[in-house]
């Protein structure tokens, strides 16, 4: 170990920086094994360059329109086509009315069914004989929507049109609505028969309770009941440019992005509507088992996890390095452990998802029923050395590495480095937030992760949600809490 | 860890900066270089070097066709073995020495090929081609390192077909389809067959198969050719040739007469129904038709399936029609799920009257149109990822022994015309040419059966 492990330098200019980014510090690749796992022997001989990577992070040109809309432009001539987004906060599911939650994401899906001027099947002739698309998205539980699309260079004056259409002049037909309705049940029902639907509605169910956030499907009542006025209610009030986003990718420069916004979207006047506010969920109830009895099931599916941290919290990186540590691709613990080494699954990873109110952490995998008590008992023992244990050196080093230098991939696409921008814009980060990233990567501690895993993944707030054979995983799963059954539509036992 | 790829859109070079209207006009071309080594590697390298990133893809030609009876899965098997330690890389470090310096990796299997490939930043050209030359040179088999991966596998085959509504539908098809061993059987293989491989059948299909004279090197990204070349002898040329493999006939005899299955699924809550005809395989002269076919009856909400099934007799939720890819005798096929309270009957029945209009009626210019510019947006779209150069490089190269193909493949698609595809259709759409599957909902104790 010396300086050379952190030798990460970041030099910021105009449109664009640069940043250097280390390799494996020489003559470290014969160290030890990244973990006492004999699933994994690093012998030590392959050539990793220790040659200083320079990286030029571009950046995109910002503007602010009189309607409150924020410009933001990343110009990039490799290929003939451009990509944008509209992101408006405040439309998404998040505020939804209290007593029809989905009504932001059937308003979003109904958009493109017709406007005043075209019928739903003319605007899919028109975009899909361009082969350009725009797509209306409003999660379930999200602070946003999003009108996002792309096309050829030379269809990309009729695609916005489209979309502007779209989000101007929907109409909501009833007959359309009708449709949709009865896709989306069968949707719902078919959900049902997925064991990752499963898992993950009980687990937003436990981890948030009533908040916003627990919902990751519609409720078929709401469906049944909303009407197109409620919809085309909630569009007028909520699709307001005010503090919205339009973020464009592609071959196009921000004077002619600038002229295709002023005409195309000359009509979107600011509202007056003051910034959306959220509250975060209120804190987790106790630690519970909670079993999903899914007949015929020869797998189980166990997801443990508990709430998190926003995008914003100062713990942000922290718990970044922390949940590459454990769960993080094939090089986590949990991959490393209970694949690799046990062969209990085909995979095990672990997940932060965070947001503008707490989010959570998760680590899940499937297991062949028979062998669910001891990938269980595994999969807790490697949260709890997190909890217990500081992360070897090396192994801390190469995550940390790993997080920083896998940045130069994303550079390949114009999308992926617009969407790094859209989110500091999104959750008011600096605007050199992603120059310095591999200096606050590089700047996480051992003691400071271990201190994370203390704070965030106590046991006594740890869910278990397991999908499987009742007969089989109900007992075995009686040593890890109180065990609450629960059949596929979600009503307990 | 493997993925199972249906079918790899197309790349394309990227346009120099600043020339992005003359690259929207004219059509630019990939360059690339195409060497073979004197132990038979074909090697094929592309420059890009707008992004510090570079792709490798190594195609093996080898798949579940050159799978023996009792030895179903093991190709895909095999491709785990090979994350799992060489002569000079231990088992597990080649992922953690990608992932960890900053790259991405993985393995994929079909049922015509092996592909490993990965991505990385600019510096570390060594490690990537070294760990595949390791790879390719030795392997450490150890009765261990298979019964961990065998598991592994087993879980992947719970995972994706035996855990999951329909999982077996798509075994079912191909059975039935299928009279050639080669494809009739899964890329996953039975459990039994999985639990049945040994030791010596990992060697003896490492030897057969894993040698330079296989298989195809694609190297695309921000690297130079020479270099490229210099070091692919460095860890390559040690590497001896081995006798070809023997060919695997795939002689799929003439259908007679329809075939008709059905199945119950206690997983699934709606019935479903799958249709297959037999066609030509990848990039034989039909195939552009056929790729044509399936836009104008299923790709997008303009589709005829969506507008006519979908949207307005709601049938379904979605309908949809692909040719399966397969480089060997092909199968088009098209899956629909009927609504609740809808029957397969129905469903089936308005299929068949979209397939009588294609081979009937007009078909639209503005139909034609959104294919040929569907194939250019993804032509397009490949330009700036290295790996899907390098991947679409290798696998032309292997399936079509032209890697060209990366540049002309949108030429045949702008080359086929409406009666082409009526022709096709009518061709091919014939009921005794056709296996249809369906799969009903098996209610199990303590589910209520939606119908």
């Amino acid at each position: 170990m010396n300086a050379r492990k952190s030798a990460i330098v970041v030099v910021a200019s105009l449109a664009a920086s640069t940043m250097l980014i280390a390799a494996t510090p020489a003559g470290e690749q014969g160290g030890a094994p990244p973990q006492s796992s004999k699933a994994v022997v690093m012998k030590g001989r392959a050539p990793v360059s220790t040659e200083m990577l320079h990286i030029k992070l571009p950046r995109p040109v910002e503007t602010d329109l009189p309607n409150g809309l924020h410009l933001m432009v990343l110009e990039d001539r490799r290929a003939p086509q451009v990509s944008f987004q509209i992101i408006i906060p405040g439309a998404g599911g998040y505020f939804d009315p209290a007593e029809m939650p989905g009504v932001s994401s059937m308003t979003a899906a109904m958009m493109r069914e017709g406007t005043t001027s075209k019928t739903t099947q003319q605007i899919a002739e028109m975009l899909e004989t361009m082969a350009a698309n725009v797509n209306v998205g409003g999660s379930l539980s999200g602070v946003t929507a999003t009108i996002s699309g792309s096309s050829l260079t030379e269809n990309f004056d009729a695609t916005f049109g489209l979309a502007a259409d779209i989000l101007l002049n929907p109409t909501f037909p009833k007959d359309e609505f009708d449709r949709y309705k009865s896709r989306t049940a069968a949707g719902l029902v078919q959900q049902r028969s997925n064991p990752s639907f499963l898992a993950n509605e009980m687990f937003a169910r436990m981890v948030y309770g009533a908040h916003p956030a627990a919902r990751v499907a519609m409720n078929a009542d709401v469906l049944k009941a909303a009407t197109t006025e409620t919809l085309a209610a909630f569009h007028k009030s909520h699709y307001v440019p005010d503090h919205a986003l339009l973020a464009i990718a592609g071959d196009i420069s921000m004077a002619d992005a600038r002229k295709l916004a002023d005409a195309k979207l000359a009509a979107w006047k600011k509202a007056g509507t003051p910034a959306p506010t959220v509250q975060d969920p209120p804190a987790i109830g106790p630690a519970r088992v909670s079993l999903i009895a899914r007949p015929n099931s020869v797998q189980t599916s166990l997801w443990v996890g508990t709430q998190g941290i926003s995008r914003t919290s100062p713990d942000f990186d922290i718990v970044t390095v922390m949940d590459k540590v454990i769960g993080g691709g094939p090089t986590g613990r949990l991959f490393v452990h209970l694949r690799e080494e046990k062969g209990y699954t085909y995979g095990a990873y672990s997940q932060m998802s965070t947001g503008q109110y707490r989010g959570s952490w998760l680590a899940s995998t499937d297991v062949r029923t028979e062998v669910t008590e001891p990938a269980l008992k595994d999969l807790m023992a490697e949260i709890a050395r997190m909890r217990d244990e500081p992360v070897p050196t090396k192994e801390f080093e190469d995550a940390k590495r790993s997080l920083v230098a896998s940045f130069a991939l994303s550079l390949e696409s114009p999308t992926a480095v617009l969407s790094n921008h859209v989110s500091r814009w999104l959750y008011k980060l600096p605007v050199d937030y992603w120059d310095k990233l591999p200096e606050r990567i590089s700047a996480v501690t051992v003691a400071q992760v271990e201190a994370a895993a203390k704070k965030y993944l106590e046991p006594t707030r740890l869910q278990i949600v397991a999908v499987g054979d009742e007969a089989k995983v109900g007992p075995v799963l009686k040593q890890f809490g109180t065990v609450d059954v629960y059949d596929t539509n979600g009503v307990k036992k | 860890m493997p993925r199972h790829f249906r079918r790899f859109g197309l790349a394309l070079i990227a346009a120099l900066a600043g020339a992005a209207t003359l690259a929207a006009q004219s059509a630019p071309r990939v360059t690339f270089t195409d060497t073979k080594m004197k132990n038979g590697l074909r090697v094929i390298i592309s420059e890009d070097h707008s992004a510090p990133v570079f792709s490798i893809a190594v195609t093996y030609n080898a798949g579940s066709r050159d799978e023996r009876k009792g030895r179903t899965g093991f190709a895909h098997l095999f491709e785990h073995m090979m994350f799992k330690g060489s002569e000079q890389v231990g088992p597990g470090e080649h992922f953690m020495l990608v992932f960890n310096n900053g790259g991405n990796m993985n393995g994929t299997t079909n049922k015509d090929r092996t592909l490993y490939f990965e991505t990385l930043p600019a510096n570390q050209l060594d490690l990537g081609l070294f760990l595949e030359a390791d790879r390719m040179w030795s392997l450490e088999i150890t009765a261990e390192n298979l019964d961990n991966q065998r598991n592994a596998v087993q879980e992947e085959r719970r995972l994706g077909v035996d855990n999951q509504p329909y999982g077996r539908t798509f075994e079912a098809v191909d059975a039935l389809a299928y009279e050639n061993f080669a494809y009739e059987h899964s890329v996953i293989g039975s459990m039994d067959d999985l639990t049945a491989a040994t030791v010596d059948d990992v060697k003896q299909f490492f030897r057969t198969y894993y040698a330079p004279n296989n298989a195809i090197l694609s190297v695309v990204g921000d690297v130079n050719t020479k270099d490229v070349l210099a070091k692919v002898s460095k860890y390559f040329d040690r590497i001896p040739a081995q006798p070809a493999p023997a060919v695997v006939d795939m002689t799929e005899p003439a259908q007679t007469a329809e075939r008709r299955q059905t199945l119950e699924d206690p997983l699934a809550r709606l019935p479903r129904i799958d249709m297959a005809w037999h066609t030509p395989g990848s990039f034989a002269p039909d195939d552009d038709a056929l790729t044509v076919l399936a836009t104008v009856l299923s790709s997008g909400r303009s589709s005829r399936f969506y507008e006519a099934i979908v949207r307005q007799a709601q049938l379904s939720s979605g309908v949809s029609a692909f040719s399966a890819g397969t480089r060997g005798p092909g199968l088009f096929q098209v899956i629909a799920t009927a609504l609740p309270g809808k029957t397969i009957a129905d469903l089936e029945k308005a299929i068949d009257a979209e397939i009588e209009k294609v081979k009937t009626g007009p078909i639209q210019d503005w139909e034609i149109t959104k294919a040929r510019n569907s194939q250019k947006r993804a032509f397009v779209g490949g330009l700036g990822s290295s790996l899907q150069k390098a991947v679409n490089l290798g696998q032309y190269a292997l399936f079509a022994n032209d890697p060209n193909l990366i540049n002309t493949y949108i030429d045949r698609i702008n080359k086929v015309t409406a009666a082409d595809v009526q022709r096709v259709a009518k061709q091919y759409f014939v009921n005794t040419n056709r296996t249809v599957v369906i799969t009903n909902p098996k209610a199990a104790a303590g589910q209520e059966g939606v119908r």
